[in-house]
């Protein structure tokens, strides 16, 4: 910190009068902002004079790189005590539950840029947007009845990237975030524990993190281009932090939970978890094309490939291969929440009926118009209510061991693997011709072998796989069957991880 | 398959706890279970419930610890109340007589340490302060029902640590002010 002041102190040595005495005036506001520990308050600083230094030696004038860097943009979010909170949505409940030493439901999104990405403007951009929400600037606490989110006004570090993605987040400290976010090279990433929220409200973050970032590049937005991008310094509206469950009317009966057990792929979990990331880069025009030669929507494609690539990696004859499917509600129910709203179907098919792919294909299209569908979502969303409502007034530390009990059976045995197919993702065009493309990867389950996601962007597809395992086969397959149906395929990724 | 890599290079990841923590299970798991059988085989008092108790702490405090709220307040009060249930057990199965006197010591001693622990940087430890307030409860009970069984005894200190639960519980209220309340509404809501 010490050595970064005196970089400092050097740097404002060679600025002109007027620059200097601006920089003086921009600092004298500080301590308005600030209403935090010294040492904390020592972070921002650093952070605004190596923001500072950051954008002037891209050839931007002091005055323009002290605009860009108004204090304004923190709009007293530092300044007041953290008084908000948040009880977790009922998705959300289970996750503190389901976590153990070293395992956490964790996903993670990337923005790659056309660029590297400058660390020290990232810092306040992710500064800059942590205001507009405040559910994600908060920590995990212990309530009498129930976990919740409290918030926590302190720096949320920006970090360079030096492990595979979506390793837990250590939540047990005092005031540590649930959520990272990270970079390299060209890449900006963010991982979110979740119970703070889910692909779209992360998403949602990730684009606003991205807008500031750039906007702090000096790339310009008009205000009538900026889409579905938040403002980040709007007020935020209460709807952002609403849980949406709980908003939807009763279904007569529930439902949805309970699954059989499914058969999980052969190979030997690694040590590592996740062992490899491997991102498989296509034309999504060409994937639509293809997808739709065969009668199927994408989801129902990537999911044939992947009941094709999970039936080459078992050596099981007999059993169901069961992929997860979530399923965002907010396209059933109208909600502005940041906060977790999806749940899940399971498409299922047998071991041994996987010869015929347009057989395979229509029966996985009808199970996915089927399980999707809104009253099986509304018969599921009603059981969660419902179980939540059951159990609430047990005490946490009762609760606990029970919880976890019950989830050790209804956890991912019933599952092979996953697909989360977040969709096309768009960004305002001044903004999107900065970036290269996107990626969207799911955290290391605990026994499936492998969890695939899909995200679209600029043209691109990038369909993730997650890998708990060293077999490679079933991407290799993947990859083959994708190649045979004419798809160009680029694949980046992460080494093997094995021991 | 040619794979472009894009992530840096992981550096060998340090012996997992996860990993630590599925072999050590075992002879934790062992050692309690041949204490029980030891203790029923040879007879006599219930002993064997010390020697549980003596290695569920020792792994809930030092191997599995906890994965929310890990905090210096939280695990100062796990860590007294498992050595007064150490205690209480000791005075019931071993050696009769001395808990009556000393747990409320070791009580009131801890409620110390720990209002050590919290004014000393109370800006952040008024976000832990949940296990205090159970714990100031319990001292406030244990005070009170301690006096109503056991007042034919030296019982200066359950008047302590009633009288060091409910200073502590009148300095928490005032430092927190409006606070209290909504500390209170967040610990125990029920949605």
């Amino acid at each position: 910190m010490k050595e970064t002041t005196n970089v400092f102190a050097e740097y404002c040595s060679t600025l002109s009068e007027s620059d200097a005495a601006a920089v003086r005036d921009f600092f004298s506001e500080f301590n308005v902002y600030f209403k935090l520990s010294k040492k904390e308050s020592r972070k921002f600083r650093s952070d605004f004079e190596n923001a500072l230094m950051a954008i002037t030696r891209r050839g931007v004038s002091v005055h323009e790189a002290l605009n860009r860097l108004s204090m304004s943009n923190l709009g007293g979010f530092y300044a007041r005590p953290a008084v908000q909170w948040f009880p977790l949505d009922e998705a959300a409940k289970i996750y503190p539950f389901s976590m153990d030493h070293g395992r956490q439901q964790m996903f993670r999104l990337s923005i790659y840029f056309k660029e590297d990405v400058v660390p020290e403007l990232l810092q306040m951009a992710l500064t800059f947007t942590i205001k507009r929400f405040p559910s994600f600037a908060t920590t995990l606490k212990k309530g009498f009845f129930w976990h919740y989110l409290d918030t926590v006004k302190k720096r949320f570090a920006v970090t360079e990237e030096c492990d595979m993605p979506c390793q837990p987040i250590k939540v047990s400290m005092s005031g540590s975030g649930a959520f990272r976010l990270t970079y390299y090279k060209n890449r900006m990433s963010v991982e979110f524990f979740h119970v703070i929220t889910d692909g779209t409200g992360g998403m949602v973050f990730i684009k606003a993190v991205a807008s500031e970032y750039l906007r702090l590049l000096g790339v310009e937005c008009p205000a009538d281009a900026t889409g579905d991008l938040y403002d980040v310094n709007e007020t935020p509206h209460p709807e952002e932090f609403e849980n949406a469950f709980v908003k939807i009317e009763k279904a007569k009966s529930g439902g949805g939970f309970v699954e059989k057990s499914a058969l999980q792929l052969t190979g030997k979990p690694a040590n590592h978890s996740p062992c490899r990331v491997l991102h498989l880069k296509m034309n999504s025009d060409k994937l639509r094309e293809v997808a739709r030669s065969q009668g199927a929507t994408v989801t129902a494609y990537l999911l044939l490939q992947m009941f094709l690539a999970c039936h080459a990696s078992t050596d099981e004859l007999s059993g169901d291969i069961n992929i997860q499917v979530p399923v965002n509600m907010r396209k059933y129910y109208e909600s502005r929440t940041l906060r977790n709203f999806s749940m899940f179907c399971g498409i299922r098919l047998p071991v041994d009926q996987m010869e015929n792919r347009e057989q395979m294909l229509r029966e996985i299209a009808t199970q996915l118009t089927e399980k999707a569908a809104k009253d099986k979502m509304h018969a599921m969303i009603t059981s969660a209510v419902s179980i939540v409502g059951g159990i609430r007034l047990i005490p946490l530390f009762i609760k606990d061991p029970l919880v976890r009990l019950v989830y050790s059976f209804m956890n991912e045995k019933s599952y092979t693997s996953t697909l989360s197919n977040l969709g096309v993702i768009s960004m305002p065009e001044p903004l999107a011709k900065h970036i290269d493309h996107m990626d969207f990867c799911l955290g290391a389950p605990a026994i499936n072998r492998v969890a695939c996601s899909a995200i679209t962007f600029n043209n691109t597809t990038v369909f993730t796989i997650c890998k708990m395992t060293s077999d490679p086969t079933f991407e290799e397959k993947i990859y083959k069957y994708f190649l045979e149906d004419g798809l160009e395929i680029e694949v980046e990724g992460s080494d093997h991880y094995a021991y | 398959m040619h794979i472009k890599i894009t992530y840096p290079p992981v550096e060998k990841h340090r012996f997992a706890r996860r990993k630590l923590l599925n072999i050590l299970r075992w002879p934790f798991v062992l050692a309690a279970v041949a204490s029980v059988i030891v203790n029923i085989a040879i007879g006599g008092v219930f002993w064997s419930s010390i020697a549980v108790v003596a290695l569920w702490s020792a792994w809930s405090l030092i191997f599995s610890v906890d994965l929310v709220e890990y905090n210096r307040t939280s695990q100062s009060i796990k860590t007294i109340s498992f050595a007064i249930v150490l205690l209480t057990l000791i005075d019931l199965f071993l050696a009769p007589g001395f808990a009556v006197f000393v747990v409320p010591i070791v009580y009131f001693a801890g409620l110390i340490f720990c209002a050590v622990l919290l004014f000393t940087d109370f800006e952040t430890q008024r976000h832990n302060i949940m296990p205090l307030l159970l714990f100031i409860f319990f001292a406030i009970v244990t005070s009170a029902v301690g006096l109503a069984l056991w007042h034919e005894h030296d019982f200066w200190p359950l008047i302590v640590l009633g009288v060091v639960a409910a200073v502590l519980l009148i300095a928490i209220i005032v430092m927190l002010g409006a606070d209290f309340k909504r500390e209170l509404i967040k610990r125990f809501h029920i949605d």
